[in-house]
């Protein structure tokens, strides 16, 4: 033990595509299994009030909780606190790579960026897991979503995510 | 012999059906890689998301292969640094799930029109900014509000609101054909 983490950072990183990886076959293979969909969730429970896959997004965020709480027991370093995005300096480290923004800048992007990615979500049909499971069995319009969502991952962080951040750092938000 | 094999498939998968499980699953799995991995550098909820994971995936392919310098989160780009690879979730997800719908037969190409795709290629790009704009794609939005973040409780209003919004854009569409 290192600084009170569970692995050592030289053995951390070396596990990490192996760890990674093997966690997607899982999430992949259960995806594949249940349909599970996030936007799926919400949209089906208000246009049909049917809870069955809403159940697993709420039971993803009680199991987050839990299982967070537990590990902050045995690892205290690897999650220091509870409410870390009110300590200062590590509010919002997302975006692209930019330094912080402020917080009612974070909350604007936030808010920004949830709408949309609703409406394209329910419109195209699903969430980004739900693309990437629809692809692997075969469906050509994913395919070309999860090269769109590529794309779009250069072009936010080489063009988009400065311009943001110097927006938001002009009118001091 | 052969049935009872066949049988106990499929009393597994039963279980694996069911979404509630799939989510608690994933819960549990990404604050354990949180757990053990976070000596190799954070942001914090970072365990599984699928839009930074393919960033980082998609930014690390493009720098060795531009020699460009795009950013990767810390946990990336620490094991970058070691001489390994970025996160590989994506793939995980691709091969797992490719895996499941070859096993159980449910593997069927489907292709749809030129101007479909191209809805699908513009969306994609859309959703992709948007979900980095956000700082999460729905999956990191449960992971952080689980993990205490107020601000992303923000964020799922606004998906809420964005779906509500998306289902009245549709009604619409089908009302007018």
């Amino acid at each position: 033990m290192v600084d009170g983490f569970l692995i050592p950072k030289e053995t951390a990183v070396l596990l990490v595509p192996i760890a990674t990886i093997i966690l997607g076959l899982v999430i992949g293979w259960l995806g594949q299994r249940s349909g599970f969909c996030s936007i799926g969730g919400i949209r089906d429970y208000m246009l049909f009030r049917q809870t069955r896959l809403l159940k697993g997004y709420v039971a993803l965020i009680i199991s987050a909780f839990v299982f967070y709480f537990i590990f902050s027991l045995i690892v205290p370093a690897a999650i220091p606190k509870f409410f870390w995005c009110l300590q200062e300096g590590q509010l919002f480290t997302a975006i692209g790579g930019a330094p912080a923004v402020g917080t009612v800048g974070v909350i604007i992007l936030m808010i920004i960026g949830g709408i949309f990615v609703g409406i394209i979500g329910t419109l195209l049909g699903g969430c980004p897991l739900r693309q990437l499971v629809m692809t692997s069995e075969g469906n050509m319009k994913s395919l070309i979503f999860v090269i769109g969502m590529l794309a779009g991952a250069v072009i936010f962080t080489a063009l988009l995510s400065p311009w943001i951040v110097q927006a938001f750092t002009a009118i001091g938000l | 012999m052969v049935t009872d094999i066949s049988e106990k498939k499929k009393g597994v998968d039963t279980y694996l059906k069911i979404p509630l499980l799939g989510g608690a699953v994933i819960g549990f799995a990404a604050a354990l890689i949180q757990a053990l991995l976070f000596a190799a550098g954070g942001p914090q909820a970072y365990g599984f998301c699928v839009a930074c994971h393919s960033r980082d995936l998609i930014n690390y392919i493009t720098n060795s292969l531009t020699g460009s310098n795009l950013f990767l989160a810390p946990f990336s780009a620490n094991a970058v640094a070691a001489g390994t690879l970025p996160v590989l979730t994506i793939i995980g997800v691709l091969v797992g799930a490719a895996g499941a719908a070859l096993l159980y037969k449910e593997f069927r190409v489907k292709k749809g029109d030129a101007k479909s795709y191209a809805v699908y290629g513009v969306g994609g790009i859309l959703f992709m900014i948007f979900a980095l704009c956000m700082g999460a794609c729905p999956y990191r939005l449960a992971l952080r509000i689980g993990y205490g973040d107020l601000v992303a409780v923000f964020g799922l209003i606004a998906l809420i609101v964005g779906v509500f919004i998306g289902i009245k854009i549709a009604m619409k569409r089908m009302e007018g054909k």
